[in-house]
């Protein structure tokens, strides 16, 4: 029925939204023969996928299990044992123990206290390139505040962040797949064990001698024994390193493409500073950082006039939802004044990012400054290429003039 | 005397966390759209409220003394 399915086709890694626009008319919960799954592309499909949680799991590792010979199960053993520890990757009743605990130092509230931190952060990034009339934005920028700014909250000594970065990259290889790369679990798997020894002695460290970080609070939930287990303690602070890090990244380089592609909604940020909140609420909308996200139906089921059979692969595809006019008025225009903007670029349901707040926060100072520091910055004349993967909108380089 | 809370939850920005629902679980209950109702604005202790308040990611919960008028939350500037 469609000409191209392939959500990896060249064309749609550059530029995904025609092709969820066609899938979200033509045949919302589509069959994709090529990647073995449905694809769930209009607004309230994929709401009620992430919603239902009784119907749709986002337990991974069970499914990677079974697809999985013995041999590498046992290979992958430290991987499955922790990723099954990953909040991202379970259902309740273990997601809602670990959630609850960790989520009061996540809330808009708790991180709004960063807000001058990272306003020093953002600062002191601009100023080392400000001489220079051009950057490579992720690299001289969109990189390093989120690494910064989760490092610090988390108490990750800065002389470490880079390596940890590096070992965070390694680690979500599994996740991000790039369909070259066939060690790319075995990768995952050393990335994962260099974090794990490299939290061990840090979660010493902070029994014996408490600071104020988040590793030091997990810890002391690990200490009131019923609350978390010493591997949980230890899965949850790979992924709040590894989540911290990438989409934060993609947020700001799609957004900042955004906004300089759109010239009169820059300058109208450039010139009401306060519409930064509902802006970054549109660039969320208008090209997240994260395309889709995956879950497996538990049961039989319908959607959208579709049976859906236990154990299928389901992708809800938030960048289509995101752009749907049944939802959205004008959902091709960006519109830094969108009011309400209910996006799903965060997900929904029981699995809401539980960074969301810390990077709206992160987004909102930097494109605050970048508007008032570099009001006439441009995208330089060069291409722009994607990283090949299903799930992550994400520039490899964007070059940027001012 | 407890004094009296008008809850209010934004369905723009509740995106069915259900942390207010576990937090708050007499005053909080998933609608069947799976998103936040209030079903009795004095089931829980203010305090727990509050807490399901602050714990909600979207900040869509809204809290006001129900005879004052008065904002308990969000603060000022962060709604």
């Amino acid at each position: 029925m469609l000409v191209q399915d392939d959500l990896l086709a060249p064309e749609v890694v550059a530029d995904p939204y025609p092709y969820f626009a066609r899938l979200r008319e033509e045949d919302p919960v589509h069959w994709n023969q090529r990647w073995g799954g449905w694809l769930v592309t209009r607004y309230e499909d994929v709401v009620t996928v992430l919603r239902d949680y009784e119907r749709f799991s986002a337990d991974r590792m069970a499914s990677l299990v079974l697809e999985l010979t013995p041999e590498d199960r046992d290979r992958l053993s430290l991987l499955i044992n922790y990723f099954s520890k990953w909040l991202v990757f379970t259902d309740p009743p273990y997601h809602t123990r670990v959630r609850m605990l960790i989520n009061k130092a996540f809330t808009p509230t708790s991180v709004e206290r960063l807000r001058p931190r990272v306003r020093e952060i953002v600062d002191e990034l601009l100023s080392e390139v400000a001489h220079r009339g051009h950057m490579e934005f992720i690299h001289d920028f969109a990189f390093h505040l989120p690494v910064i700014v989760i490092s610090e909250y988390l108490g990750v000594p800065p002389e470490d962040r880079e390596q940890v970065k590096e070992w965070s990259d390694e680690t979500s290889r599994i996740f991000f797949i790039r369909a070259d790369e066939p060690d790319r679990r075995e990768r995952s798997q050393r990335g994962l064990q260099h974090l794990l020894e490299y939290f061990e002695p840090l979660i010493y460290d902070r029994r014996r001698h408490p600071k104020d970080d988040l590793i030091t609070a997990l810890v002391q939930a690990e200490e009131r024994g019923d609350l978390l287990s010493h591997e949980e303690l230890l899965a949850t602070c790979t992924v709040l390193i590894f989540a911290g890090h990438e989409t934060t990244t993609n947020l700001l380089a799609n957004g900042l493409v955004a906004l300089t592609e759109h010239r009169d909604q820059w300058e109208l940020l450039r010139d009401n500073p306060s519409l930064v909140r509902p802006a970054v609420e549109e660039l969320l909308r208008y090209d997240g950082p994260v395309k889709a996200t995956f879950r497996w139906a538990k049961t039989d089921t319908e959607l959208g006039g579709k049976t859906i059979r236990e154990g299928d692969r389901m992708l809800a595809v938030l960048g289509a939802a995101n752009r749907d006019p049944r939802k959205f008025q004008n959902p091709d225009d960006l519109d830094i004044t969108r009011t309400p903007n209910p996006h799903v670029a965060f997900g929904h349901g029981i699995h809401i990012c539980l960074g969301a707040p810390l990077a709206r926060l992160e987004a909102q100072e930097a494109f605050l400054a970048l508007s008032q520091r570099f009001p006439n910055i441009r995208l330089a004349d060069r291409p722009r290429e994607y990283h090949r993967t299903i799930v992550a909108r994400a520039l490899k380089e964007l070059w940027v003039e001012w | 005397m407890a004094r009296r809370l008008r809850i209010a939850i934004d369905y723009d920005r509740c995106v069915g966390s259900g942390i207010c629902v576990l937090t708050a679980p007499h005053v909080f209950e998933f609608n069947d759209q799976r998103q936040s109702s209030v079903i009795d604005p004095t089931g829980d202790p203010e305090e727990l409220v509050l807490e399901a308040a602050h714990g909600c990611p979207q900040m869509a919960i809204f809290v006001e003394d129900a005879d004052t008028g008065e904002r308990l939350f969000p603060p000022p500037g962060l709604e």
